[in-house]
């Protein structure tokens, strides 16, 4: 009886203090502004990624270590779930258990194995918190972390001993020969009256720890144990790239209509979430190009700031709405730096990539900046020019727009007038390989080959404008809706069906953002279609002996996937040999998030990253992005690499060429034979 | 009169250049019929009697005390406009010039087109007028019953008219409280002294090819020499051998010198965003293939350590001569 009413006492307790944060997270999330995009279409999909990442614990085993830690504490506290229940059953009635599972024997082996597990776990933490000391931590609460491991400490320990205790006052209601680890303890506990009251005291311990630690986790970092799921569920599922549109249209609700994000107000309800779901690991940290390259930014604090700033100024605002005042708090980029960070990023996505609850960081820094550029007209001074002359010019560099094909002398490229016939694919050439002296030269080599393998293409030309993506990611969210819609226009009326695109930032614009305003396409990066015509016998490369080493675009790899192709040419010109970071673990050149425009503070991203290539030992350091192509060449002047850096384009048009002689020396020598 | 009526802008008891190219497109404009001139401000009457020599036989003056308002000089011109049935305003356009007509459009009910370099008069009339900072012309037809027009700075030379000195006629607008709300009320001099590299005629910048902070001295010694500046490519603010006032490009100052001297510069897009103003380029490199060449008026293939003590030392040797 006395169990009874202490354990209903408790839950009313615990889950009183829990119930009422719990309402708290929920009212805050009910008050977040609408998401751009939608989060809840495509169940199968969300269901895998929830298979995937959550249960399957695929992204934190990216790291092993680190990964199978916490893979052994969250499959331990899986399996344990229904011992919670055994053990209030117990604290009602010692005699009684779960009907059938209470009985089994190899649940009792499964509960054993995974406290052991558990208790791994656990030390993998400490060693890596104690001993390896990361530097991912760094700007983490520390202390907050080993309580919780001392909590997950406490409540293994007494349920084992709560179980050994049982075993030997033959309370337990299964055979003791399947619970080694229980019945090796039991021999601590006699069977007499102090046994007796420690299986007590042991079982209200063990109970008291798990309800306090449900009270407390909601008011902890350890809350992502219930919204990790959630946020995984609702993250993108694919366009990574994409960015959530905003919405300026005259009939939409002004209560809807955001300009990223001002106050606490402007937060989406998924940023919330998101903010929410981090338990401050640092992985973002650790692979964050402006972090590495020691900037203010880290992705981690980023949505430490947005979380903390949340929680002081969300309460304030839900109260003015309940009172139907209106809420005049602060800038949620005043907090902390968060302004600054905002800054750093480039939008590499490489945080998103390695976050292990699908935390989407570049969502936040980009409508920071949104606000910023668009409401404070507060950004660095230095990216003014670009933004100028992207909207009047239609480029960043403020070239006159009847000089966009000019890169085309000497060569055979047809250019769109209105009313032409359509072709089969439209090569959308990007105002860098339009206007940089060391990017045309990808645009001189894609069109050669394109004509060598008599592909049907055109371009727009002066009818060309900018995608508009400098525009966005510097959060001048206007201007690229003005060219997007410009663009699409241009498209439909040219009646293209087929892009290819020679920039990794157009491609993703005009493949994931155009959709959005009106433009559906089948868009390709010319890496894409290259490796096709090779593939298909268009285009016959003679392969090198120079070792050729591959960086991935950011924008092409960890956003959309294209890994296999760059590669292909890469080995059909030349040998191979991998980076360390690669794929979709690719290290930003530095360009990203409009960095192309800004001064960069601290070390050079580019200058890191020509120093892991050459150290490949290669000799050329191939890429696929204009941005990248002037980054890196960059790079290796500065840091006197002396590597050649070349766009696989420019590249394969080489050994297309050299496979051309060699096939002429050929015929050159059997017609002599012949002779 | 149906004529024209041109606001002219004065500074220290002369009509401003602006105003007097104003005057000359007024003139194109009115074909015969009259063109009278409106002054406004303190020394108004004093710039009124030169306005004879660009054929003004009458000159409109108005006196107001205080600072300049816009609003209020707009409603002296469109008082006086309405007063004499002038067919069209035309103004210089000059930051005042542009904003006095905007208001004077308004109050008026006519339509006015900013930065014109060419205007035939009916109804409609025909203009040029430079849009995106003279990156393109538009043709446009200009509606209305009174038809404002200020004109391009520098798109039109002048020509005098000489006539006799003109009929000076004082008049005061009846302004209203609110004309006065934006007005000048202090003026702070910011002048700090020295040339600032974005106004310098001359700018000699070095690049990565310069080798060092060291090498810079001889960049120096040539601007003190031509009266200029230096300057550098994000190469040499990135390597910390300048700092980044130092910076022309894209992200650094945007320079429109007389003449610009790179030396050791690539010419990489970013760098030739920031100096597309200059008017004459002599590219100093020792790589034929440097895309700067290609955009340069002038240029030296070569070692810079030569070619810049012996561009100095013929200097010298000139000006000692």
């Amino acid at each position: 009886m006395f169990g009874a009413l202490g354990l209903v006492a408790a839950l009313g307790l615990f889950g009183g203090i829990f119930a009422r944060r719990a309402r708290l997270l929920v009212r805050l999330v009910r008050m977040g502004k609408p998401s751009g995009i939608e989060r809840a279409d495509e169940l199968p999909a969300r269901l895998r990624q929830e298979a995937v990442v959550v249960l399957g614990q695929r992204k934190l085993l990216q790291k092993l270590v680190p990964g199978l830690m916490h893979a052994f504490i969250f499959w331990g506290f899986l399996v344990l779930f229904p011992t919670i229940v055994i053990a209030m059953i117990g604290i009602v009635d010692r005699e009684s258990t779960l009907p059938w599972l209470g009985h089994q024997g190899w649940f009792a082996l499964l509960v054993d194995v995974f406290v052991v597990l558990v208790f791994a776990g656990v030390g993998i933490a400490l060693y890596i918190r104690k001993v390896v000391r990361p530097n991912r931590f760094e700007g983490s609460h520390l202390g907050e972390a080993d309580l919780i491991l001392g909590w997950i400490t406490g409540i293994v320990t007494t349920l084992l001993l709560w179980h050994a205790a049982r075993i030997a006052l033959g309370l337990n209601e299964y055979d003791a020969d399947w619970a080694p680890v229980s019945n090796a303890l039991s021999g601590l506990f006699g069977d007499g009256d102090v046994s007796e009251a420690l299986e007590r005291v042991l079982i209200w311990a063990h109970v008291l720890l798990i309800l306090g630690f449900l009270a407390y986790l909601p008011r902890s970092k350890h809350l992502h144990i219930f919204t990790a799921a959630v946020n995984v569920y609702f993250a993108r599922t694919r366009a990574r790239g994409r960015l959530e549109p905003l919405r300026f249209d005259e009939d939409l609700p002004e209560e809807e209509m955001r300009f990223g994000i001002g106050t606490v107000e402007d937060l989406t309800w998924k940023q919330m979430v998101d903010s929410m779901s981090c338990t401050e690991c640092g992985r973002c940290q650790e692979v964050c190009p402006a972090w590495a390259t020691g900037k203010t930014l880290s992705p981690k604090l980023v949505i430490m700031g947005v979380r903390d700033h949340l929680f002081a100024e969300g309460p304030l605002a839900l109260a003015a709405r309940e009172s139907g005042e209106a809420y005049e708090g602060p800038l949620v980029a005043s907090t902390d730096s968060l302004e600054e960070m905002a800054w750093d990023c480039v939008t590499c996505g490489a945080c998103v990539r390695e976050c292990p609850v699908n935390i989407e960081h570049v969502d936040h820094i980009l409508d920071l900046r949104r606000h910023l550029v668009m409401v404070e007209s507060r950004f660095p001074t230095e990216a003014e020019p670009m933004l100028r002359d992207v909207e009047r010019q239609s480029n960043p560099w403020g070239k006159p727009q009847s000089e966009r094909a000019a890169w085309t002398e000497g060569l055979d490229v047809r250019v769109l007038e209105p009313g032409d016939r359509a072709p089969e694919v439209l090569y959308w050439v990007g105002c860098a390989a339009s206007f940089d002296e060391r990017a045309r030269v990808t645009a001189q080599s894609t069109a050669k080959l394109f004509a060598a393998a008599g592909v049907d293409f055109a371009i727009l030309g002066p009818r060309e404008a900018c995608n508009g993506d400098p525009a966005r990611r510097m959060g001048n969210e206007y201007v690229f809706q003005a060219y997007a819609e410009q663009n699409v226009e241009t498209l439909e009326q040219a009646g293209v069906r087929k892009i290819v695109a020679s920039c990794p930032h157009c491609f993703n614009t005009l493949a994931n953002e155009y959709p959005d305003f009106g433009g559906s396409y089948e868009v390709v990066h010319h890496t894409e279609l290259l490796a096709e015509l090779v593939r298909d016998g268009r285009l016959s490369p003679a392969a090198t002996e120079q070792t050729v080493t591959y960086h991935d675009s950011c924008y092409l790899a960890r956003h959309n996937d294209v890994l296999a192709q760059p590669r292909e040419l890469a080995a059909a010109v030349g040998r191979p040999i991998e980076m360390q970071r690669s794929g979709k673990r690719t290290f930003c050149c530095g360009a990203g998030g409009a960095h192309m425009w800004m001064e960069e503070n601290a070390k050079p991203i580019n200058e890191e990253r020509v120093r892991e290539a050459a150290a490949t030992g290669a000799e050329t350091l191939a890429v696929a992005c204009p941005f990248c192509t002037v980054m890196l060449d960059d790079g290796v002047q500065s840091t006197g690499a002396g590597m050649r850096v070349a766009d696989v384009a420019t590249l394969l048009a080489e050994a297309v060429e050299a496979g051309a002689d060699g096939d002429r020396s050929d015929a050159g020598a059997d017609g002599k034979a012949g002779a | 009169m149906a004529g024209v009526l041109v606001l002219v802008e004065h500074a220290g008891g002369e009509p401003d250049e602006l105003s007097l190219q104003a005057l000359t497109f007024a003139r194109g404009y009115a074909s015969g019929e009259p063109v009278e001139a409106v002054l406004i401000g303190d020394g108004a009457a004093g710039a009124a009697p030169a306005l004879g020599e660009h054929g003004v036989a009458t000159a409109h003056v108005a006196e107001l005390d205080g600072g300049f308002a816009p609003q209020a000089s707009a409603r002296a011109v469109a008082e006086l406009a309405g007063r004499l049935s002038a067919a069209a305003i035309v103004a210089a356009g000059s930051d005042r010039g542009n904003e006095i007509l905007a208001h004077a459009a308004v109050m008026t009910g006519g339509t006015l087109a900013a930065n014109c370099i060419a205007a035939t008069p009916g109804d409609p009339a025909q203009v040029t007028r430079m849009r995106w900072g003279g990156s393109l012309l538009e043709e446009a037809r200009l509606h209305g019953s009174v038809k404002l027009l200020t004109v391009a700075p520098h798109a039109v030379a002048i020509e005098p008219a000489p006539c006799a000195e003109p009929d000076v006629q004082p008049f005061a607008p009846e302004l209203r409280d609110e004309d006065l709300v934006v007005r000048v009320t202090e003026r702070v001099d910011t002048s700090t002294g020295g040339l600032s590299l974005a106004e310098s005629p001359v700018v000699v910048s070095g690049g990565r090819g310069v080798g060092s902070s060291e090498g810079f001295g001889a960049l120096e010694e040539l601007a003190g020499l031509l009266g200029g500046v230096v300057g550098c490519s994000r190469a040499v603010t990135s390597a910390g051998w300048r700092p980044h006032t130092d910076q022309v490009g894209q992200t650094g100052t945007k320079i429109s010198p007389e003449l610009y001297i790179p030396c050791g510069i690539s010419g990489a897009t970013q760098h030739m965003a920031g100096c597309k103003g200059a008017k004459k380029i002599l590219a100093i490199n020792a790589d034929p293939e440097a895309p700067i060449l290609a955009s340069a008026d002038y240029a030296v293939v070569g070692d810079l350590s030569e070619i810049i003590p012996a561009i100095t030392a013929e200097l010298r040797r000139v000006r000692a001569g």
